[in-house]
């Protein structure tokens, strides 16, 4: 039979006393985020080229993206932050930032319906370059 | 004498998944106890005829947030058995030293909620506080706390720098000589042993009849360890599987905290092993669509798990089963149900490690 006045745990409590907390107050107090963490998607629209390698690659259907519009979206809650995207986009225009994506209520969705958390770009069409466009046979007659 | 019958589950204070047990009662005794199980069922095996094999790493990972590295381990070691990749050595040491700081989590995470049930909340703070530097490590290491995401087809995607190795074994061996203080709790602690102690044994006998796996058999004094097999680099490794005798709850939690210890030492080992430098290649893609079948054993931290993968040429996977240690441990939890007391019922389910998300898959 063990000894019933052995406290093993009694000395460790009395320190849990006077030492630190070892929670954080969040979300008042935040700790950094690690250098290498997995956060939200973060994309540049002004490099992409729109070859829909990372739509189709993204193992959550999470991106959409359309070379007709020029546009680009991503569900960030449907996102799983696997960083297939980043790796196969040729132009580096995506990256991952360590920061998480940010929290969404479900007051924010839209009038239409669309779930909150939807990031959407749209690269306007340069404008047609009038300098080399073709002279019609017309004209020139 | 009248029977009575008390549902157990799938809501109750001791279990953090859906498992259900029937127990028929005769006064205080359990004389019988039927499981049902099926809860949390998201079928991975229709899953993986319209999921790519490629993205079904993903899917894998996520059977399970305790074991996610070993799951994601196991299904990208058995496609590489059936497509022949070579996986760098590096590769193959980083995946240990993974799989053993996720054994470490794990058994944290058990023993703080062993102590829970138990009623000791002061231990299972402290068990918890120590995981969540683990937690910490697997975030720097791999860039989440909980699915990792690093095991790939033919490696792994990252590599850890060999001075941040250097300092994560440092971290794990000041972790382990804080933990000797809590591992000393659950060894001398006289309120543990009374609960514990003699509860639910599973005699030697028991353990081989009804297959039990893991920490469950080695409390019962069978010295049985996937990893004896040497597979995944565990053939460079010096070390003997943690065997207890008396097979009673006491016993199961002993071998899980002196797992932990063995753990940070075959870290040690294999930190020391590894091949250094920079730029060592950690992975080899492989060429062609998957064909063939293959059988994959590992040890995870609740025991033997084993996939069974079934490619037949096509993106789609043909078939891709996986048997849990915790689906293996549960004719054992019957066996042991049996006869006990209705108030020793927590204690004895949660000593197997139950994790429900895996069995069911």
């Amino acid at each position: 039979m063990a000894n019933p006045f052995r406290l093993p745990m009694v000395p460790r409590a009395l320190r849990n006393l006077v030492s630190r907390p070892a929670t954080r107050l969040y979300p008042t107090e935040l700790r950094p985020r690690f250098a290498g963490a997995r956060g939200a998607i973060v994309f540049d629209v002004e490099s992409c080229n729109f070859c829909m390698l990372c739509a189709r690659r993204c193992p959550a259907a999470a991106i959409e993206c359309s070379r007709e519009d020029r546009s680009w979206a991503i569900d960030q809650l449907t996102c799983i932050a696997c960083g297939v995207c980043v790796e196969v986009c040729n132009k580096k225009s995506l990256s991952m930032s360590a920061e998480p994506g940010r929290v969404h209520t479900r007051a924010e969705a839209t009038p239409d319906g669309r779930r909150p958390g939807r990031e959407e770009w749209l690269k306007p069409a340069p404008p047609p370059d009038l300098t080399t466009a073709p002279v019609s046979a017309a004209a020139t007659d | 004498m009248k029977r009575t019958t008390i549902p157990f589950g799938p809501q109750h204070p001791v279990l953090p998944e859906p498992l259900v047990l029937d127990l028929i009662l005769e006064d205080e005794k359990v004389i019988d106890a039927i499981p049902t199980i099926g809860y949390i069922h998201r079928g991975l095996e229709m899953m993986v005829e319209r999921v790519e094999y490629t993205e079904m790493g993903f899917v894998v990972e996520r059977i399970c947030g305790i074991c996610s590295f070993m799951h994601g381990m196991g299904y990208c070691v058995s496609l590489e058995a059936i497509m022949n990749v070579e996986v760098p050595e590096r590769a193959r040491w980083l995946r240990l030293v993974w799989a053993e700081i996720s054994r470490i989590q794990s058994h944290l995470l058990w023993l703080g909620l062993g102590a829970d049930a138990f009623g000791f909340e002061n231990l299972f703070m402290h068990c918890w506080r120590m995981r969540e530097q683990i937690l910490d490590i697997f975030e720097k290491t791999t860039g989440g706390r909980i699915i990792h995401s690093v095991n790939r087809i033919g490696g792994v995607k990252r590599d850890i720098a060999d001075s941040e190795l250097a300092a994560i074994l440092a971290e794990l061996q000041e972790l382990g000589a804080a933990f000797k203080e809590t591992a000393r709790v659950f060894g001398t602690d006289p309120s543990i042993a009374h609960r514990l102690g003699g509860v639910g044994v599973l005699t030697k006998a028991d353990a081989l009849a009804v297959d039990a796996v893991g920490p469950m058999v080695r409390a019962s004094g069978i010295a049985t360890d996937t990893r004896l097999g040497g597979a995944f680099m565990y053939d460079q490794i010096d070390f003997e599987p943690v065997v207890e005798t008396a097979g009673d709850c006491l016993a199961r939690v002993l071998v899980r905290l002196r797992e932990v210890d063995q753990s940070i030492d075959i870290i040690r080992q294999a930190i020391d092993k590894m091949p250094k430098g920079e730029g060592l290649p950690i992975e080899n893609r492989p060429r062609g669509l998957p064909s063939g079948e293959v059988f994959t054993r590992l040890e995870q931290p609740r025991g033997e798990v084993v996939y069974y993968v079934k490619a037949n040429g096509t993106k789609n996977l043909e078939r891709f089963r996986a048997r849990t240690p915790t689906f293996a441990n549960i004719p054992a939890m019957i066996k042991l149900v049996k006869g006990c007391d209705l108030a020793d019922v927590p204690n004895i389910i949660l000593t197997i490690d139950p994790c429900i998300s895996c069995t069911e898959r």
